[in-house]
């Protein structure tokens, strides 16, 4: 919406590294978030973490969560004959939500129909019932809140380019649908509170699958690394080979390329190595874990990121916040879906449930937060054996800080025809924003009032910008 | 090359060698050629075989200083087509091996570094452009084998990369045809087996195919003006479609599957063999699950030929594909969206408006009324002021990061490639040091977007550079170490025992031949300026080249790393290794320019 003001925000900022943020709006923020931390000249004294994993490709989360009473299963198997998930099996996961608590948002499903979990998330299961994790509803990108009538007649706006993987995927990563420039929300987060680390060469954003646009940021920029740990350059640590390293590190050295990119390059190369030093020695020796983490990628990426979260002290890395980024792929289910989703699902029911009790074995459960996010949710219509890109649905929170075995928001209607929900080819509408979901978190993690108005300037359309998923 | 043609090569050479010993070095000639282009020296002709080729070799660099660029394209496009579905048949035919997805990778890179065939040894691949052409299609119209019904479909993946090849330049209306109806892209992006509605089982048709043709290989999400910038509208970009049209394009695209299917056979007609013919066949309708009751949206623009871009019901399978095709190859956007990645995937990031409204012109008429002559486009690409000055204007921001990939292609050709058998691995093909390998992108967004930003100064700038997307912290550091690996280690001779075994070389393995270059490391300036030549196209720094030259004639190692046991020292070859590594690895040469 505002364009030229962030542009100029990123230029400020960006020529405001390692300088003063002399007149630039973020830099007020900047220094209003570093008064709000308790002493420590702005240090956060405390250690939280956020962890995002994306379903790439757009969970079915209809399928994910699926209600099993009589009424609710004959509606939903009704509207998905060829993709319906058998009734007993989900049963057999069936969740039991926590009562209402007065005065607090969450409880039982808003529709009162009876859910389980698909049958290969057992795991996920347990930890929804033992209130180490819950569910938000039909969460979708949204320039606030929008009816189906307000939908279909065009009287209210809506996101551009619905429907589509890359766009919707960037609205969840940015939850700025308006500004096609922006930041992703962790990135615009890392910007207001990357000074509340201790240590400051180390990005408080780091991937753990590539490049993600959730983690960009205007003055932080995301450390991406491997899974498998960290690998160094060869050639600098090759026997006898002083001087190939001296040339190889002259040619890299901050200001000696004449071209724009090669300047980049050179940086990133610069970074890249200062980086992987430090947390070569961070992660020496590694931990063991009591209860192992699955044998995939997923399992992999979250093990990396207790590995990281294990040495946040300062003998190790030294950071009081830090947001990782990790990735499932494999949720665009056009095809064979009811064989390929629960293979995924029962990776990410295992890898969640893998890295919880990671940070139980931490003591530091209720320090970190985890939560899914994905391109969107997928159509209640099928395609004969799969389902096309949708919009809204629902995703898991999970943690020692989250009001867990509880829904919250609303469910969406199942209904074929006369879906009160329904975008008009099955694709569901929101109920709830990404906006509300992610400054839940945030607020959670430490952004106050006025940063969460910075970051999320569509927050003030939503009837909460806080969910009330996470206690405190 | 027979001894006559070799002596024609030599007299058609000589006026242009003569004119540049007449010259100063350095000073570009202002001498015109019959193209009306001016003399090429060896840098200018090397700088333009990086963009249009995997790299300039001197024999290369010669050929296109005799011929001049007109008549060097003439050639190229007239090049017979190296086609990867053979390689991976003899494998399978004639070695009785298995074949998997890294067999298509050998086929790769012994078309885009121009090694040996075995499997047809009369073959010499010297359809460079063109392959290189088709690298950078495959970039834009993706299918990936990192999709899993994919993942076990060499055949499908190498007849896919064949049929850019083929079309690279044909026209674009055949080329996005034949993309749309290969099995490869049917079963990536689920067109395959896709079917009209079906309200009691409430299915309806498939929208991927549909979303992703118009989004990515054709026209994009915004209305686009002749120079590639957006339509605003109030300041607004203006969306080139809606849901509506998918939906009506999705219906379109029902009832294709492989060819021999049935009806009855509708949801399972894929073949038990990923060699047969079914993987390499265009995709044949099964009219029975054609939607052909419902009027179908399609695109609206000006001069459309349907009426308000509507398709009215009734026509088969193929009638409404080409209605629908015809429909999105005559949008306006097509020019420049297609345009303008081409020119990023070849030339530069950062072309001006004015450069992606040349080449959309002649995008939209070849000169002889011809929409979509993909020929005219390269040539007008690749021949145009900006590609071949550009580097003059704005020398710290025109060109573009090198894809990792390619960095291994240009380093076989370099220092030609041989193995004992002609095979390019036995075990050390590339996995995921690179980021990035044919046909293997994440996603149908490809490794990276047109308008990646690297943040900092790029981005600062309102530039993009694309590439930098996959030069993650992990990359910088795993891409360096895979090409050092083989620059220090795979070489002829080297008694490494990943390429040794048994007191003889691995037969499969894929080795350096350092010969040439190891006979002017005596005088490392004339190696370093040789290297600069045919990797950097003559534009290395005096800063870089006096650290090189430093390095070079410092002290080796005392063991050089593959050298057998007791072997007198071998000063070139450590300092082949040396210059090798140092310059791939630099920020200098990374950016092609």
């Amino acid at each position: 919406m505002n364009f030229n003001r962030r542009e100029f925000l990123r230029r400020s900022i960006h020529s405001a590294l390692g300088g003063a943020t002399l007149f630039s709006a973020l830099g007020n923020l900047q220094l209003m978030a570093a008064a709000a931390k308790a002493g420590n000249g702005g240090i956060f004294p405390d250690y939280k973490a956020l962890v995002c994993i994306f379903l790439n490709g757009g969970n079915d989360s209809f399928n994910t969560i699926v209600p099993f009473d009589a009424t609710h299963y004959g509606i939903y198997q009704a509207t998905r004959p060829a993709m319906a998930i058998n009734q007993a099996a989900v049963a057999a996961l069936a969740l039991t939500p926590q009562p209402v608590q007065p005065g607090l948002p969450g409880g039982p499903p808003s529709d009162g129909a009876s859910y389980g979990l698909h049958p290969s998330m057992p795991e996920l299961r347990a930890l929804f019932n033992n209130q180490h994790a819950a569910i938000v509803a039909n969460v979708g990108p949204l320039l606030g809140p929008i009816t189906q009538a307000q939908y279909q007649n065009g009287s209210h706006p809506a996101p551009p380019q619905l429907f589509s993987h890359d766009d919707q995927a960037n609205f969840w990563q940015t939850s700025r649908p308006d500004d096609a420039n922006a930041n992703g929300w962790g990135g615009r987060i890392a910007d207001l509170l990357f000074d509340g680390n201790p240590n400051q060469q180390l990005p408080m954003t780091m991937s753990l699958s590539s490049q993600s646009l959730f983690q960009r940021g205007a003055s932080i920029d995301q450390y991406v690394m491997s899974a498998n740990g960290v690998e160094t350059i060869d050639y600098l640590g090759t026997y006898q080979n002083q001087l190939g390293a001296q040339t190889f590190n002259a040619l890299i050295a901050d200001g000696v390329q004449a071209h724009m990119f090669e300047r980049a390059y050179a940086r990133a190369t610069r970074r890249s190595i200062a980086t992987y030093q430090m947390l070569q020695a961070a992660l020496n020796p590694l931990p063991t874990w009591t209860t192992p983490f699955p044998n995939n990628s997923l399992g992999a990426q979250l093990r990396q990121v207790a590995n990281l979260i294990n040495v946040r002290g300062p003998t190790g890395l030294n950071m009081r916040r830090q947001i990782f980024y990790v990735s499932l792929g494999g949720f665009d289910t056009h095809d064979d879906q009811l064989l390929t989703h629960s293979g995924i699902l029962a990776t990410l029911s295992q890898a969640m449930h893998a890295f919880h009790q990671a940070t139980v074995q931490m003591g530091i459960a209720s320090q970190v937060t985890t939560f899914t996010a994905s391109d969107f949710g997928r159509t209640l219509s099928t395609n004969g054996d799969g389902t096309d890109h949708g919009w809204g649905g629902h995703h898991f929170v999970m943690g020692g800080a989250v009001r867990g075995g509880r829904f919250y928001g609303s469910m969406p209607s199942l209904l074929q025809n006369g879906n009160p929900d329904d975008a008009g080819y099955g694709q569901i509408i929101p109920t709830t924003g990404v906006d509300p979901y992610a400054a839940t978190l945030a607020r959670w993690f430490g952004v106050d009032n006025a940063g969460l108005a910075d970051i999320f300037p569509a927050l003030g359309l939503y009837p909460s910008a806080d969910l009330g998923f996470i206690a405190g | 090359m027979s001894i006559s043609r070799h002596f024609a090569n030599l007299w058609h050479r000589l006026p242009a060698m003569l004119f540049c010993l007449l010259l100063p070095l350095g000073a570009s000639s202002q001498s015109l050629f019959a193209d009306g282009f001016e003399e090429l020296n060896d840098k200018s002709a090397a700088r333009f075989l990086d963009q249009a080729t995997f790299g300039p070799r001197l024999q290369d660099i010669a050929r296109l200083r005799q011929l001049g660029y007109q008549a060097w394209l003439d050639e190229q496009f007239a090049a017979p087509t190296s086609l990867q579905k053979a390689y991976l048949d003899w494998i399978r035919l004639t070695l009785q091996q298995g074949v998997y997805q890294s067999q298509r990778q050998e086929a790769w890179f012994i078309h885009a570094s121009q090694l040996y065939n075995p499997s047809n040894p009369l073959l010499t691949h010297n359809d460079q452009l063109r392959q290189r052409v088709a690298f950078a299609l495959s970039e834009i119209m993706v299918v990936s084998d990192k999709n899993a019904a994919l993942l076990f479909q060499p055949w499908a993946l190498a007849d896919y990369h064949d049929t850019l090849a083929r079309n690279a330049f044909g026209n674009f209306r055949t080329l996005l045809e034949d993309v749309t109806l290969h099995p490869a892209m049917g079963r990536f992006l689920s067109m395959l087996g896709n079917r009209k509605n079906d309200p009691v089982l409430n299915i309806r048709p498939d929208e991927n195919y549909a979303r992703e043709i118009l989004q990515l290989f054709s026209i994009g999400l915004d209305q686009l003006n002749l120079d590639g910038t957006p339509v605003l509208v109030g300041g607004n970009r203006v969306p080139t479609y809606g849901q509506d049209h998918v939906r009506g394009f999705a219906h379109v695209f029902t009832g294709w599957n492989f060819i021999n299917c049935t009806v009855a056979q509708y949801s399972d007609c894929a073949p038990g063999n990923p060699y047969e013919e079914e993987w390499t066949s265009p995709m044949a309708p099964v009219e029975a699950f054609h939607d052909n009751t419902t009027n179908k949206q399609l695109l609206v623009y000006p001069g459309v030929a349907l009426p308000n871009g509507l398709l009215i019901a009734g026509g088969n399978a193929t009638q409404e594909l080409d209605a629908a095709l015809d429909n999105i190859f005559n949008h306006p956007n097509v020019g420049p969206f297609i345009g303008e990645q081409l020119i990023q995937r070849l030339v530069t990031s950062n072309p001006s408006p004015a450069y992606v409204a040349r080449v959309a012109t002649v995008f939209n008429n070849n000169g002889q009324g011809v929409r979509g002559d993909l020929k005219a486009v390269v040539r007008a690409i690749l021949l145009d002021e900006e590609a071949r000055h550009g580097h003059e204007g704005v020398p710290t921001t025109f060109g573009k990061l090198r894809e990792p990939i390619t960095k291994l292609a240009l380093l076989w050709r370099v220092a030609p490639g041989i193995s004992i058998n002609g095979r390019v691995f036995r075990w050390s093909h590339v996995r995921d040091e690179f980021g990035q390998l044919p046909l293997s992108a994440p996603s149908v967004f490809n490794f990276f977007k047109p308008d990646f930003a690297q943040p900092g100064e790029i981005r600062d700038a309102g530039l993009v550079s694309p590439e930098f997307q996959i030069a993650t912290d992990t990359q910088l550091v795993t891409a360096p170490n895979y090409l050092g690996w083989r620059i220090m280690l795979f070489y002829v001779g080297s008694r490494y025992s990943v390429v040794w075994e048994n007191g003889a070389p691995v037969p499969e393995e894929t080795l350096f031949d350092y010969s040439a270059l190891k006979l002017l490391a005596a005088d490392p300036p004339a190696l370093i300026d040789h290297l600069n030549l045919v990797m950097m196209s003559g534009r290395m720094t005096p800063f870089m080249r006096n650290l090189l030259i430093t390095r070079l004639n410092g002290t080796p190692p005392d063991n050089i790393p593959g050298q057998p046991s007791g072997a007198p020292q071998d000063v070139p070859l450590w300092r082949v290794q040396q210059a090798l590594y140092l310059i791939v690895n630099s920020p200098e040469f990374n950016i092609q320019k």
